[in-house]
């Protein structure tokens, strides 16, 4: 249920509804006594949920391990309801430690944690009940079939048997495992088992679901299907958090994200938001001619158009020698004055490109270094610890 | 009655674990098997001692080794109690059952159980394999019986020690090295190998607060002489004593997060 506000298109008289996502509803205007239907389409429904209430709420938290080996470094967040919300950040930055403490797994050594206002280390129990949990390491038995991994989730969530039965068929048919439903995991790849374990933290229909690096040495076609699964159960109202140490997965899925780099916070806000701190669009332009004098008259000439916010120096273009990069607010509105500009100056183009910047560039320039990601087998830990 | 449904719902998943690959019940019986062939063919003179008839009512030493076989089996199968534990572990599987809204004791009785059913079956094949060899049982059908609670108690007592070690280390070679290493000295220096007055003064002493000697004493009596309650009492009182402060230290630690 979400309370939506419809203005009646008679008096303007704003109405405050409560409706369920998809629902059509009669609606009376209590002012003109209008009457007509509303529909709460289901896309609106993220956007309505995060104006509502925060599920997560994360005040000063910290973690050390060892007594000096620093995880998490008193980071302060929000998860609001509804949400899908990202965690970014290269290996080793505190994701899975910040998950750990979250899911109920880990300690905290100092700071707040609730979920849906409960505490993540006095209410234990109750935060169990409402949270689902997909680890890095698939938490699926390979000696059990894949419905019997799912019954047995059901069993440890003390669900009644029919219901269960109903529920794990409706979910191995929606994570598409259906016909290898009675197959040992034995012979499954790592995609199914992936999708397997997503499934199996979904038995529970929890209010908020935690994925730790959820598509991490997975090949695209999987990846592609986790994504869609992830969209799916957010469409349907459930709040994701996820962590990633992919720049992609991270501008495709995530309403809102945070970047962490050793254990801190560097930058908050929706992938657009962060994009725009890089302020600029970037157009590398090639000309025909190898002649530095004819490109500092393009300079010349450019620095003048609206908008331009900078010009590079000639010969420090990118692609080659005889080159310019220009950056602007706007790259894609500018590339047509540019070409004319250029065109009117009897200056030929042998290329231009224009880029616009990723959450990569972000990373770089919040952290001053580049986020490494290695494809990776789990390192051999002594005594299993895990951060 | 939650923590029941629980326990059942991870004492069967072990089971069809094992029932998948039941050769993990014989791999475990492999070691027991080979002192039992040829330990007691290279030792079956120490039957003729007089005193050791005298002692243990038989002078078959094979009837008297039956006992020592046994518990060799159950601690071997007590070593596999732990040692799923730390696969668990391994497999992030834990995890799964830890933020799942269960009780934890469920986790580690679920897979004390199963150890222990494992532990009745493997003894059976035992018992079996020992009456092929001429071991009778002296006390009978219901002798046999007694001595399968006593090993399934016993398995769950003695398995209470390979989970602490796996709670605490999370590793493989550790939990098995433990396992391996306490076993063969507590029996060498226990009642199970040899009777009581047989050992050395500084062995018997040991030997007098080893919990082995009380469990293989209950177990010879049932095999040589029949029913003897004093031996099962002190029996029960030893695997109570290890079981308490075994399983309480497991489930102590297990309470505890893991930071």
């Amino acid at each position: 249920m979400a309370e939506v506000r419809v203005q009646c298109p008679k008096c303007k008289n704003q109405i405050a509804v409560q409706v369920r996502p998809g629902e059509k509803i009669p609606i009376t205007c209590p002012k003109c006594k209008t009457q007509g239907t509303f529909t709460f389409p289901l896309e609106k429904v993220v956007q309505q949920a995060s104006k509502k209430e925060d599920i997560v709420v994360v005040e000063h938290l910290s973690k050390t391990y060892d007594k000096d080996i620093l995880a998490v470094d008193d980071i302060s967040f929000r998860v609001h309801k509804g949400e899908i919300f990202g965690f970014l950040g290269p290996n080793g930055a505190g994701k899975s430690t910040t998950i750990k403490i979250l899911t109920t797994l880990l300690e905290k050594s100092s700071g707040t944690a609730t979920i849906d206002g409960l505490d993540v280390d006095v209410q234990q129990a109750q935060v169990r009940r409402i949270i689902g949990y997909s680890s890095q390491d698939v938490g699926v038995d390979n000696d059990l079939t894949a419905r019997e991994n799912l019954l047995l989730q059901c069993q440890f969530h003390h669900m009644p048997k029919e219901a269960s039965k109903k529920k794990v068929d409706e979910l191995l048919k929606t994570v598409k495992l259906i016909d290898a439903a009675d197959r040992r995991l034995k012979t499954f790849s790592g995609g199914m088992r992936k999708r397997l374990d997503l499934a199996s933290s979904l038995v529970s229909d929890p209010k908020i679901l935690f994925l730790d690096e959820p598509t991490t040495g997975l090949d695209p076609q999987s990846r592609q299907d986790i994504w869609e699964y992830v969209i799916k159960l957010n469409r349907q109202g459930m709040t994701i958090f996820l962590t990633t140490q992919y720049m992609e997965e991270a501008d495709r899925l995530a309403n809102r994200l945070c970047i962490v780099d050793q254990g801190k916070i560097v930058a908050e806000g929706t992938p657009a938001e962060l994009k725009a701190r890089i302020g600029a669009d970037k157009i590398t332009i090639r000309f025909k001619a190898n002649d530095f004098a004819e490109c500092e008259k393009a300079k010349q000439l450019l620095s003048k158009l609206p908008d331009v916010e900078a010009v590079g120096e000639c010969g420090t273009g990118l692609i080659s020698e005889n080159g310019l990069t220009i950056m602007t607010k706007n790259g894609a509105a500018i590339v047509a004055k540019v070409v004319r500009a250029l065109d009117e100056a009897g200056i030929s183009l042998e290329q231009l490109n224009l880029s616009v910047p990723t959450l990569d560039e972000v990373f770089i320039k919040l952290t001053g270094k580049t986020l490494n990601v290695i494809e990776r087998k789990e390192a051999v830990k002594p005594f299993g610890r895990r951060r | 009655m939650e923590m029941v449904s629980e326990t059942i719902a991870i004492f069967n998943r072990w089971n069809k674990k094992l029932l998948r690959q039941p050769i993990l019940i014989f791999f475990n019986l492999i070691q027991p098997l080979v002192w039992f062939l040829l330990f007691t063919q290279a030792f079956s003179a120490i039957g003729n001692i007089p005193t050791f008839k005298l002692l243990t009512g038989t002078s078959s030493y094979i009837t008297f080794f039956t006992a020592a076989v046994i518990i060799q089996t159950i601690t071997s199968s007590a070593l596999g109690a732990g040692l799923g534990l730390v696969t668990d572990f391994d497999s992030g599987f834990m995890d799964k059952m830890r933020v799942a809204p269960i009780n934890k004791s469920s986790i580690l009785f679920g897979r004390l159980f199963s150890a222990a059913l494992t532990t009745i079956l493997q003894v059976i094949i035992i018992l079996i394999i020992g009456f092929a060899l001429g071991v009778t049982i002296a006390s009978g059908i219901l002798g046999v019986v007694m001595i399968l609670i006593l090993a399934a108690l016993f398995g769950i007592a003695w398995s209470g020690i390979s989970l602490f070690v796996a709670l605490k280390t999370k590793n493989q070679e550790i939990t098995l090295s433990v396992g391996l290493l306490t076993t063969f000295p507590l029996l060498f220096l226990s009642a199970s190998v040899m009777p009581l007055g047989l050992l050395p003064d500084w062995v018997q002493k040991v030997a007098k607060v080893n919990p082995f000697t009380y469990v293989a004493q209950a177990f010879q009596s049932l095999i040589i002489n029949g029913f003897a309650w004093d031996k099962i009492e002190y029996a029960l009182i030893a695997i109570v004593i290890v079981g308490a402060l075994s399983l309480g230290a497991s489930i102590m630690i297990f309470r505890k997060k893991i930071s």
